[in-house]
């Protein structure tokens, strides 16, 4: 068996099966403990619930003005490779493929230089988080070795994706299954560490929706 | 002796002057990217070369091999310098048959002692012995040991010669390998490809014989000369690729306009063959000018690669009942995990117990 | 009730006679009594991004990284994963969730009751919706059963307890009312069996500004209501809030809608106090379920109320005016119009501060910060950033709704030597109702 037959194959299949389980897992296993809400009664004219969850995840896509300003470089760097992120992912036509064999879904992706170029920036956005997150005393003191790994195994599917683009580094096929191989170690990861905030984002910005929801108070 | 001429001495007596053979050697030269000096080289090589013996092993094989090697429209010279190696066994080609046929095989190995070369195209089965492919009751396995004892060097051709191809295809019921892996102690050269590309196999066969030694091999045994390059780096369609426009199906829009044809499942990407460059039949066409994707058959298990229409970035097939059994798992780990942790916090908070161990 | 250091040299109160073991014990089932889906969901969210120290008064004023609000929540964080996540069998198996040791108890009380003034800023400011506010107040819950609660603090639990309030026995209360009411020449009306008001103070009002308990009754007066303070229940501010006393939160608060529904009254009226709405309005419903017996108003709603129904008719004041928010009324209580509605009402033009509403700095003394003596150095430093700011408004009167804010904001200009006078809503209303 090939190393690109492995990573295609037994890998993935491991990898997406631990994803699977380990992601269903951590949101059961979290949400399913008590709720313990206090039922006070909301303010006269306040939003439902679920109209007040909503505006919590849509409302905090986007810090407030003094949080701008202060936490510029988090705010921007972030977004710049979470979009990145996303469109090397969702628009580069090989990628739109796996997802099609994955779940039957297909769309129209991008040049692939323009998905190159978002690549090349989004590993720069990358490198540059990471020097933020080594030089700031405030990131230092509380960031935990899983910051870290979940930083490595996002980097690493970006930067083995654009040396595979790139034939750099050894045969294109070794450079393809290096590429998986990582794509797995990120989906095996993923359960376990902060990149779960993927999921768990919007219940917590849901949740604090409701309260502030309820209280007619700002979120 | 003129009963055994040089292959420059025979040429001339058929009327091919030096010239034709410089211009020949150059020819060959360019196709296999050898230095400018080479070609000089392999000239006087070809010139001073005595008559090669060669035996050419058929195992599990469908005589494809032979077919695309016998289709080439080479000019007429390189079908005078094959006429010129004496095809002393070859099953398809040969007039004799039974005993006759292996007996002349036993006497050309017998006369060429450590001098000839063998050719092999098609697996060889292992499984209980090899009984699952036999000539004249002799295992293939059993002929290929007795037949490279005293060779030269091998030349495994096609893709089940060099990497058990079709007749290892899962599950593999004859224990079919390739040639490399029960030859190990000779030099072997694979020329893969279902079939493998005319002018891959001759040019390969030129330089044996004109230096005697093999080519410069890839990781895969094969000559670089041939299989240095993958598809889709010489692939006339590549700037489609690089565009993003694709073919969806056989008769789409993109298809009548001659799109990429990764969608479709081309696996030119990881395949390493010069059918991008020399082309089939003369350099008429390959795959994917006449609007089908590669299916990577120079490659070793190409045909167990999930599916010659899987494009190379899915997954190989077979994940439903996995990915479903792991959603099932996870809820239950989820609903068990909680369970579990509520259980915890309420004997937890409970009043105080002095507990050994690691309690809290 | 000493002050201690630990092995690495940070200082600490603790009270009580427990062992160590038993402070951690304690410490560790506090916490977990609060670990649920909304914890869990916060707890499991962050991104460490640091967007929290921008929002934290402490950490701009100090640079500290410590102050970085979600660093404040480490013991806390750390139990969670150790006792309720979704892991924490194999975490504790693998020992991958170390358990808390009582050093770092003893090191994170500062962080969680001097450093902290639950003002929620840092739950605006977090990109993943974390209520990191809520969840140190919950923090404080486990704290405060291990007796590591800072020394000025307990004292006023114990006293609070005993008393029912933190400032004055219950049994004195009606006395101590009516003396103020004979002082500003007002009619009180205490311990009646039957009103539709129940009116509350702040134990700053029996202190520091008695005034504005004359000044309530005298705006109820002149609107003919049926009014009544109860020595049954009159404490608002509860400090079982804020210093992790959770049976006291609960007494406080019982004993004010008990009184209520016991004299029939409709509404209660709640003195201008940052913690009692937060204690009161959102979290009675704790103990009584969705439907209390009886509304609850801030004292700035119901000021909203009677000038906005033209109740009362209002000298306008003509002059500029900012506004300082209470956290626990606007930010996290939801009342941002009611104040400004008053102040329209009353003919001042309001020059709003850089920072005002939801997303106005805090006083830097709440959640107990400024009865605690002890971090005094750096709500001193916090307080310069609401010193620049009122400064940058430059209007003439600085108003609040708050009495704590206003000692925090009185003894910080004390501190500093500014001349700012710091005023009440409530006093402003009082002050200038047209006969």
């Amino acid at each position: 068996m090939t190393l690109l037959e492995f990573a295609r194959g037994p890998a993935l299949q491991v990898s997406l099966a631990v994803f699977i389980a380990g992601v269903l897992w951590r949101f059961l296993g979290a949400l399913l403990l008590p709720w313990r809400l206090i039922p006070a009664e909301p303010r006269q004219g306040a939003p439902s619930p679920a109209v007040a969850a909503l505006k919590g995840i849509i409302v905090k896509m986007w810090p407030l003005a003094p949080f701008q300003k202060a936490g510029l470089f988090t705010f921007l760097n972030g977004y710049i490779f979470h979009l990145g992120l996303a469109i090397v992912v969702l628009l580069f036509a090989p990628h739109i493929l796996f997802i099609d064999g994955l779940i039957g879904l297909d769309w129209p992706g991008l040049p692939n230089n323009i998905v190159a170029m978002v690549g090349v920036v989004t590993a720069v956005s990358l490198v540059a988080a990471l020097a933020h997150r080594l030089t700031s005393p405030v990131l230092r003191l509380i960031s935990r070795p899983d910051d870290y790994a979940s930083w490595a195994l996002t980097f690493l599917p970006v930067a083995s994706g654009l040396l595979a683009s790139a034939h750099l580094g050894a045969r294109y096929e070794t450079l393809l299954a290096l590429h998986v191989l990582s794509v797995c170690a990120f989906l095996v990861w993923f359960p376990f560490g902060r990149l779960m905030h993927a999921f768990l984002f919007a219940f917590s910005r849901g949740m604090t929706g409701i309260r502030m929801g309820q209280r007619g108070a700002a979120i | 002796m003129a009963d055994n001429p040089t292959l420059g001495e025979w040429l001339s007596r058929r009327g091919v002057s030096r010239r034709a053979v410089l211009q020949y050697a150059a020819y060959v030269g360019a196709l296999m990217a050898l230095p400018p000096a080479a070609s000089g080289a392999l000239a006087r090589g070809l010139a001073a070369a005595r008559r090669q013996s060669v035996i050419w092993l058929s195992f599990q094989e469908c005589t494809g091999c032979t077919e695309s090697w016998t289709r080439s429209f080479s000019p007429t010279l390189e079908n005078l310098i094959f006429d010129f190696i004496s095809l002393d066994y070859h099953e398809a080609l040969q007039a004799a048959s039974g005993e006759a046929a292996e007996n002349a095989r036993l006497a050309a190995m017998a006369a060429n002692k450590g001098k000839y070369i063998v050719v092999v195209d098609g697996a060889v089965s292992t499984k209980d012995g090899g009984v699952y492919s036999t000539i004249g009751g002799v295992a293939n396995v059993d002929m290929l040991a007795d037949t490279v004892k005293d060779a030269l060097a091998v030349v495994a051709v096609g893709s089940c010669a060099a990497f058990g191809g079709i007749p290892s295809a899962k599950p593999n019921p004859t224990g079919a390998v390739a040639i490399s892996q029960l030859v190990v102690d000779k030099p072997v050269v694979n020329i893969s490809g279902c079939p493998p590309i005319a002018e891959a196999m001759a040019g390969t066969l030129a330089y044996l014989v004109a230096f005697g030694n093999l080519p410069e091999l890839d990781h895969l045994g094969r000559p670089k000369a041939f299989f240095g390059e993958t598809i889709h780096d010489r692939c006339y369609r590549r700037p489609f690729y690089e565009r993003g426009l694709f073919a969806e199906g056989f008769d789409d829009e993109g298809a009548r306009r001659g799109y990429c044809l990764y969608k479709v499942g081309c696996k030119g990407p990881v395949t390493y063959n010069s059918c991008a460059t020399l082309k089939w039949n003369g350099g008429v066409s390959f795959p994917i000018q006449s609007g089908h994707g590669c299916l990577g058959c120079s490659e070793p298990d190409f045909w167990d690669q999930g599916g010659f229409y899987r494009p190379l970035s899915t997954s190989l097939p077979g994940l439903g009942p996995t990915l479903a059994g792991a959603a099932v798992a996870g809820v239950a780990l989820g609903v068990g995990a909680a369970w579990l942790s509520r259980r915890h916090l309420k004997t937890f908070t409970a009043a105080p117990e002095k507990t050994e161990g690691d309690a809290s | 009730m000493t002050a201690k250091t630990t092995a690495s040299g940070v200082s600490y109160d603790a009270q009580g006679e427990m062992s160590e073991a038993d402070r951690r014990e304690a410490a560790m089932r506090g916490f977990v009594g609060e670990f649920g889906a909304l914890a869990a969901a916060h707890m499991e969210s962050c991104v460490r991004c640091g967007m929290c120290a921008h929002a934290c008064h402490f950490y701009v004023a100090t640079g500290n990284p410590e102050y970085t609000p979600i660093n404040k929540l480490r013991p806390f964080e750390q139990a969670y994963h150790r006792h309720a996540g979704p892991f924490a069998p194999l975490y504790r198996l693998l020992g991958l969730a170390p358990r808390v040791t009582i050093q770092e108890l003893e090191e994170w009380e500062r962080l969680i009751f001097d450093a902290c003034t639950l003002c929620g800023r840092c739950t605006l400011a977090c990109p993943m919706g974390i209520d990191i506010a809520e969840l140190i107040k919950e923090a404080r819950h486990g704290l405060f059963k291990a007796g590591l609660i800072p020394d000025r603090l307990q004292l006023m639990d114990r006293t609070a307890r005993a008393w029912g309030s933190p400032a004055t026995p219950a049994e004195d209360f009606a006395d101590i009312v009516r003396e103020i009411g004979e002082a500003n020449g007002v009619p009180m009306n205490v311990d009646l069996e039957k009103a539709e008001y129940l009116v509350t103070v702040a134990p700053a009002e029996l202190t520091d500004h008695p005034k504005a308990v004359a000044d309530a009754a005298k705006i109820l007066n002149k609107i003919g209501a049926s009014w009544t303070y109860h020595s049954e229940g009159f404490e608002a501010s509860n400090i079982g809030f804020l210093n992790g006393d959770l049976e006291l939160q609960r007494t406080m608060t019982r004993r004010l809608i008990d009184t209520a529904a016991k004299i029939g009254a409709h509404t209660l009226i709640l003195p201008e106090c940052g913690h009692a709405y937060g204690a009161a309005r959102w979290e009675a419903a704790r103990w009584y379920g969705g439907k209390l017996p009886v509304r609850i108003i801030h004292m700035s709603e119901f000021l909203q109320e009677v000038v906005n129904d033209r109740k009362v008719k209002l000298k306008p004041i003509g002059q500029s005016v900012s506004f300082h928010d209470p956290c626990q009324l606007v930010r996290r209580g939801g009342v941002t119009k009611a104040p400004r509605d008053v102040l329209e009402r009353l003919g001042c033009e309001l020059k709003e501060l850089e920072n005002h509403g939801t997303l106005a700095w805090c006083c830097g003394g709440g959640g107990g910060v400024v009865s605690n003596t002890r971090a005094d150095p750096i709500r001193y430093k916090a307080f310069e950033i609401k010193r620049r700011e009122v400064e940058a408004a430059g209007a003439e009167r600085l108003v609040t709704a708050c009495g704590q804010c206003r000692i925090t904001l009185t003894l910080g200009a004390k501190h500093f030597k500014w001349d700012k006078k710091v005023e009440s809503l409530l006093e402003l209303v009082a002050d200038n109702l047209v006969d």
